[in-house]
């Protein structure tokens, strides 16, 4: 097998009922394919869930994950999106005390990335931040030596573009 | 009209067809074997829960209904695990009812709670955790249709006490919701690709069918039968694809892989075209694969698309329902005679048995071939695992479909004496001959409890060559012949166990059978046939680990 490692992102429609995520973790679980992001939400139908997942991996080996994932009787689709035929977002909330040092350099950062403040609680501060991958990254960078207390992020979520 | 839940589901598995269980009670499944008997269904009591399993099992796979079997929450459940496992390899439609806990309990470490749902999840095909009663019917029909559809396997339904006991009004029933299995669809593009397949069929020069389990599965019988006589096309089988076609001019060549004749398994290493129909390509199939069939182009037909171009790549592939598949590829094989094509197996079929390369089984062998002349043809033949296996696959001629039913993808040892009394009781109307050896045979000994209280007229023969002959024959050839820890014993008398049973039995020598097997053949009952056998009784050819399916090792048997 060729070693040509690159990000999978998976996006699968499922029934949305217990077990079904144990059911699809496990298939990643028991073939070793590791998951960097995964992210499970309702779709319009309220009985059908769309779960994303992305991974770094050997495009071969993906293919044997989604032909396992294909035969789960819970799983109604299985789509690889490929970046230029989808589009991704991901989100990440960044928990920050501020204070008088990096008082300055921080809102200069909220204006220039247009980071949304959603919660202020005494001097500590949680901002959201939406884009792709990169974007997200970017700020956390720019955001790590002004003190970042926490973060949680979301993993990417897509969908195929032009329906 | 109000109901239980147990009721319910015994109810609904009636309204689906189902007619006999396999099982063993529990407390939190006595709801259900309270009102078995009022439902019409016939409830079997085993001597241990790995032997309901296999007994639904064998029942599936001799009629080609689902199997169903049930066994109480914890060990109970857990004592199915071998049986769904072997299930699941080899496709089997069968349900698996289990005990649990009431749902009030579930998670607190209650008494005898296991997550078997957990335990099960990549042996079944799925699984249903019933919580409300009014889903009882849908649940039991989704898990049936499930079971049974695409490519079948085992469903665990796990059944909470409280949800059993509940009562439920027909009117407060939910009628399920989620989505159909999907049927599987033969459309336009399937045909273009059918066509492609019978195309590069019609011009092969040497073709070979590969006829995997998917061919039983999907009852294509006839259909598989028809397409080789009109194309003239000779045909090999996995294991697990024996008995799925009789064809009486020789266009059957054997077995292929690890454990396969040395005429399948060169004619398919000369192919220049296979088609596989129901066969997944396993390891024991091809053995090395990147040496497998190396001049031939491969086309695969499989109702399950993980199967295609899982284990190998393939050329052209349809996703398809074998039986429908078959029907139309009928319309576009040409009549051929493909004369060059059979003189050249010929050939190799007068030198393999002037050579004897294909007669490796010993006495044991012959034995077997014995023991087909002297019983009926409409006989199932079920093995167990190890030489036994190999030497009844190698020497019966199945000649009926269903013909021969053995555990070959978990290839678990204990499967046969449990699954000869679910396939006797399925197939009514045939006889059941069991081969085991003596490891095998210990391992479900206690069945012959079952098998002496119902009185199930299985045929049991009992290889005895005091080892765990397969391992003995591979440590003979790859361990220098150091035999650790794969010698039993003859120290045992398997015939006064048999009769401690109340089970009629003989002992014969595999050199001088016939007398036993007269006996055998001849008992209105159940017998045992305890069939001693010299522990360097072989079987050959065999491939060895890591080399090719024509890197074989001969060898004769004494
Ligand atoms: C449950 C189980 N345990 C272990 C094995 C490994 N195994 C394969 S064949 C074999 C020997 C079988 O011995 P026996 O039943 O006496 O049959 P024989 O080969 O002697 O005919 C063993 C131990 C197995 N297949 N299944
Ligand atoms: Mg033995």
């Amino acid at each position: 097998m060729k070693n040509e490692v690159k990000e999978h992102v998976i996006s699968m429609l499922v029934n949305n009922r217990p077990g079904v995520l144990a059911r699809v973790a496990g298939v990643f679980g028991r073939l070793g394919y590791n998951i960097e992001s995964l992210c499970v939400a309702e779709t319009i139908s309220p009985k059908v869930s769309r779960i994303t997942s992305v991974s770094k991996a050997d495009p071969a080996f993906t293919e044997k994950v989604k032909k396992q994932l294909n035969r789960l009787v819970d799983v109604i689709s299985v789509a690889e999106l490929e970046d230029d035929t989808s589009a991704k977002r991901e989100m990440m909330l960044i928990g920050i005390t501020i204070d008088e040092k990096n008082r300055p350099e921080l809102s200069r950062a909220i204006t220039m990335f247009g980071c949304t403040v959603i919660s202020m609680k005494d001097s500590y501060c949680i901002l959201q931040v939406v884009g792709n991958r990169g974007d997200v990254e970017t700020v956390l960078n720019f955001l790590t030596p002004l003190g970042v207390k926490d973060i949680a992020r979301t993993g990417a979520v897509a969908l195929e573009s032009g329906a | 009209m109000e109901r239980t839940g147990a009721e319910i589901l015994l109810n609904t598995l009636s309204e689906e067809g189902v007619s006999e269980i396999f099982g063993y009670p529990g407390a939190s499944t006595l709801a259900i074997h309270d009102c078995i008997n009022e439902t019409g269904i016939k409830h079997l009591l085993v001597r241990h829960e790995q032997a309901a399993a296999h007994a639904a099992d064998g029942y599936a796979r001799a009629t080609g209904k689902v199997g169903v079997c049930i066994a109480t929450s914890g060990p109970g459940a857990t004592n199915l695990v071998t049986g769904i496992a072997t299930a699941y390899m080899d496709s089997t439609p069968m349900i698996a009812l289990t005990g649990q806990v009431t749902t009030g309990l579930l998670g607190s470490d209650a008494f005898q709670e296991t997550d078997i749902i957990g335990i099960t999840m990549p042996i079944t095909k799925h699984s249903f955790l019933v919580q409300d009663v009014r889903d009882m019917a849908s649940t039991v029909r989704e898990a049936i249709n499930i079971a049974t559809s695409g490519r079948p396997g085992p469903v665990v339904i796990d059944l909470p006490r409280d949800v059993l006991a509940a009562r439920c009004n027909d009117d407060e029933e939910g009628g399920g919701g989620f989505l159909e299995q999907q049927e599987i669809h033969f459309g336009e593009e399937e045909l273009r690709r059918l066509k492609q397949i019978a195309r590069l069929l019609n011009e092969s020069e040497r073709p070979v069918l590969l006829v995997g389990g998917g061919v039983k599965l999907s009852q294509a019988f006839t259909e598989l039968a028809d397409v080789i006589q009109k194309g003239n096309i000779p045909f090999v089988t996995t294991m697990m694809g024996i008995g799925s076609v009789y064809t009486p001019n020789g266009f059957n060549l054997g077995l292929i892989g690890t454990h396969g004749t040395d005429l399948a398994n060169r004619i398919v290493h000369q192919s220049d075209f296979i088609l596989a129909v129901g066969a997944r390509f396993s390891d024991r199939t091809t053995s090395v694969i990147e040496e497998f069939a190396p001049l031939a182009t491969i086309a695969q037909i499989d109702v399950d698309p993980t199967s295609i171009g899982k284990n190998i790549k393939t050329d052209i592939s349809v996703v398809s329902d074998i039986r429908v598949a078959l029907q139309e590829l009928l319309g576009l094989v040409t009549e051929k005679k493909r004369e060059d094509w059979i003189a050249r197996i010929d050939r190799e079929r007068e030198r393999i048995a002037k050579e004897g390369s294909d007669d490796g089984c010993g006495p044991a062998g012959e034995c077997i071939r014995m023991v087909q002349e002297c019983m009926p043809e409409k006989t199932i033949a079920v093995t167990d695992v190890g030489l036994n296996q190999i030497w009844a696959i190698r020497s019966w001629k199945v000649k009926i479909p269903r013909g021969l039913i053995t555990p070959g993808g978990l290839g678990t040892m204990g499967f046969s004496v449990p699954a000869s009394m679910g396939a006797r009781i399925g197939a009514i109307d045939h006889e059941v001959v069991v081969f085991t050896g003596d490891g095998g045979f210990f391992m479900n000994i206690q069945e012959l409890a079952t098998i002496g209280f119902y009185n199930i007229p299985v045929k049991i023969v009992v290889f005895n060559n005091g080892n765990l002959g397969m391992i003995r024959q591979i440590q003979h050839h790859f361990y220098n012949s150091r035999y650790r820890d794969s010698r039993l014993s003859d120290l045992v008398d398997i015939t006064e166990i048999a009769k401690g049973f109340g089970i009629p039995s003989e002992k014969v020598a595999a050199e001088d059978p016939r007398k036993g097997i007269e006996k055998l053949c001849g008992s209105e009952g159940p017998f045992l046939l305890e069939v001693v056998v010299d522990e360097n009784n072989y079987v050959y050819p065999i491939i060895p680990p890591g080399k090719s399916n024509v890197e074989m090792i001969y060898g004769r048997s004494e």
